[in-house]
């Protein structure tokens, strides 16, 4: 490190706050290991069609329900799909559910939260009963019920499982906005003249931050399960889409005969969801010292 | 603490209120006119207005709102698509998802308490690591698949329990905890994870507080201490937990009895969906609403005997 690099982080808090976390975050292990695999995952989801050895759906009837060999790393299934093949491709599914379900409970329930916490009053009283109205209906509860409405795809899979994790982020949201319109920069910003809107998004949001990304984190594996468990139902991704869930659904009918198809998908959607967690448990160490562990 | 649950009490029949509306509303926003499913081959309009007079189709939201409402409070949830009344239906079904997640409640609360207080009084040490390495684990694991993976093992392979099906508990209560034990341990290990890391937490707290400390100077048995003061007050958060993990609960449990083909009431819902029986689908989700809620009150009444606090502070929080 040179004497300017010293010199710049001093000065600029943002950017010595910034290493710190980094030098916190590189000594936990088990979260980089955590942030490796979830991004594999991720390259696997955006280059399937690249990496992919065969396409999803591409049937070889000289080898169905294969063990694994040289041309079938993982063997094929009922069909003769290769099971590597539709693992990666089944990985968009789960990704693009975990992903979207969260951004969409996040851009739902953060300025609900918000506006709840730092009102108080009639407002949050409202709020809070229109949560627990939500809390009444789990999510395979809602998902049934879009499925019923609108019929059963990725995407109303993906609204119901982003229903499902609205309330707890409202709750989260809240409870923040409550702590931080307390703090003396917001006081401060009051008595300035600044606009409520402004207080809020300048500062506010910004000091929930680090909250909101540990729940984003551990809202994602959550979905991850739930978009397998709404597949596997016949609620959300349709065959001959490739997914984790459908393909345990199918592997259903070939227990005693070829149970490794019951369990290379689990694998997937066991590694996928544990590498979220296990990052979403190091970023709260990290980004939240209050949690004592 | 009369004012305190009468509060909760009201806030929880306002939720059931605006729940039920969004059931109703739900249902109506359902694709397909019912008079023309009612009137079959019949397209004539005159028919058709009889059809929508006869059933109360031609009147204004609210007044078909109050109808089903006053009705389905007196039980009445109407007929399915064949024409078995649904509340009969219902009440059939709850009690085999209702032992099944009983079983499944004392599976993950047993598992999870004795695990979450172990890693707490061993805090740091290999039991704790392993306690917690564990729950992460059984966070992450799709539980269905686990489910899936018992079926391979010890009922394809070893032919210890069957993979499927029910019997009542009054007709063979060896043969009901047989078919039980896989659904109820695949359904209870969730919850267990769940409470195992806060219970921990909880614990951690406790531990520390200035009470456990006083117990400790005035010489109680380190047993007295963890069990008498510190789990106690633990309890109060392993409460809450599980009345918020009752969504994942019934959740659970639709997909666990769709795998261990148990005909409860989850796997009614699905049917529900799958026959497209909107009116069944309806009284299911009024249900399941309600359980949720009236569950939860239940937790209420329950944290406010375990903590005196709540008794008297707690009114005045939300």
């Amino acid at each position: 490190m040179g004497f300017v690099d010293a010199s710049s982080t001093l000065i600029n808090p943002r950017a010595r706050r910034r290493r710190l976390l980094r030098k916190r975050f590189l000594r936990r292990p088990l979260a980089i290991v955590g942030l490796v695999v979830a991004l594999t995952f991720i390259v696997c989801a955006i280059f399937a069609p690249v990496i992919a050895p065969y396409s999803a759906s591409a049937t070889d009837f000289n080898a169905l329900l294969a063990h694994s060999s040289r041309h079938h790393l993982l063997g094929t299934d009922e069909l003769g799909r290769d099971v590597l093949s539709r693992i990666l491709w089944g990985a968009r599914a789960s990704i693009e559910a975990g992903v979207f379900s969260t951004l969409l409970a996040m851009a739902v329930a953060v300025p609900i939260g918000i506006i709840a916490g730092y009102y108080r009053g009639w407002i949050d009283a409202v709020i809070a009963r229109l949560t627990d109205v939500l809390l009444a209906f789990p999510f395979l509860v809602v998902a049934v019920g879009l499925a019923a409405i609108l019929g059963p795809s990725l995407t109303n899979a993906t609204i119901a499982l982003g229903i499902g994790a609205a309330p707890a982020l409202i709750r989260v949201a809240r409870g923040e906005a409550l702590a931080l319109r307390e703090e003396d920069y917001v006081r401060a910003a009051v008595a300035n003249g600044a606009s409520d809107v402004r207080i809020l998004i300048r500062h506010v949001l910004p000091n929930m931050l680090s909250t909101l990304i540990v729940q984003a984190t551990v809202a994602i594996p959550a979905a991850i399960i739930g978009e397998a468990v709404l597949s596997f139902l016949g609620l959300g991704v349709q065959p001959p889409t490739p997914s984790w869930g459908v393909m345990l659904a199918d592997a259903q009918s070939y227990l005693s005969q070829a149970p490794r198809l019951a369990v290379y998908p689990g694998i997937a959607i066991f590694l996928c969801s544990l590498s979220f967690n296990l990052l979403g448990d190091g970023l709260r160490d990290i980004l939240d010292p209050r949690t004592t562990r | 603490m009369g004012g305190f649950l009468l509060r909760k009490a009201g806030a929880a029949l306002i939720v059931v209120f605006l729940s039920s509306i969004v059931v109703f509303i739900g249902i109506r926003a359902l694709p397909g006119d019912p008079a023309v499913a009612l009137g079959a081959e019949n397209r004539d309009p005159a028919v058709m207005a009889a059809i929508r007079h006869s059933y109360g189709l031609d009147k204004p939201l609210p007044v078909q709102y109050v109808k089903w409402i006053s009705k389905a409070l007196r039980g009445d949830l109407g007929l399915d698509s064949r024409q078995l009344p649904v509340g009969h239906t219902i009440v059939t079904r709850l009690p085999i998802t209702l032992e099944l997640a009983f079983l499944a409640v004392l599976v993950g609360t047993s598992i999870g308490v004795l695990a979450g207080v172990i890693a707490a009084v061993r805090r740091g040490k290999l039991s704790d690591h392993s306690a917690t390495a564990t729950a992460l684990v059984g966070l992450s694991v799709p539980h269905f698949w686990l489910g899936l993976m018992m079926i391979i093992v010890f009922a394809v392979d070893l032919h210890w329990l069957p993979a499927s099906g029910y019997v009542s508990f009054r007709a063979h209560p060896l043969g009901n905890l047989e078919h039980l034990l896989m659904p109820a341990l695949v359904l209870g290990t969730g919850l267990s994870a769940v409470l195992m890391r806060q219970t921990r937490s909880a614990m951690l707290n406790s531990l520390s507080a200035d009470y456990v400390r006083t117990a400790r100077a005035k010489g109680l048995s380190e047993r007295m201490v963890v069990g008498k003061h510190a789990l106690r007050n633990s309890l109060i958060t392993v409460t809450t937990v599980i009345g918020l993990q009752l969504g994942a609960l019934i959740s659970g449990a639709v997909i666990t009895e769709q795998i261990f083909v148990i005909p409860g009431f989850g796997r009614l819902t699905l049917d529900a969906v799958n026959e497209r029986d909107y009116t069944l689908l309806q009284g299911v989700v009024l249900v399941a609403a309600t359980g949720y809620v009236v569950v939860n009150l239940l937790v209420d009444v329950a944290y406010s005997l375990l903590n005196p606090r709540i008794r008297v502070s707690g009114a005045s929080n939300q």
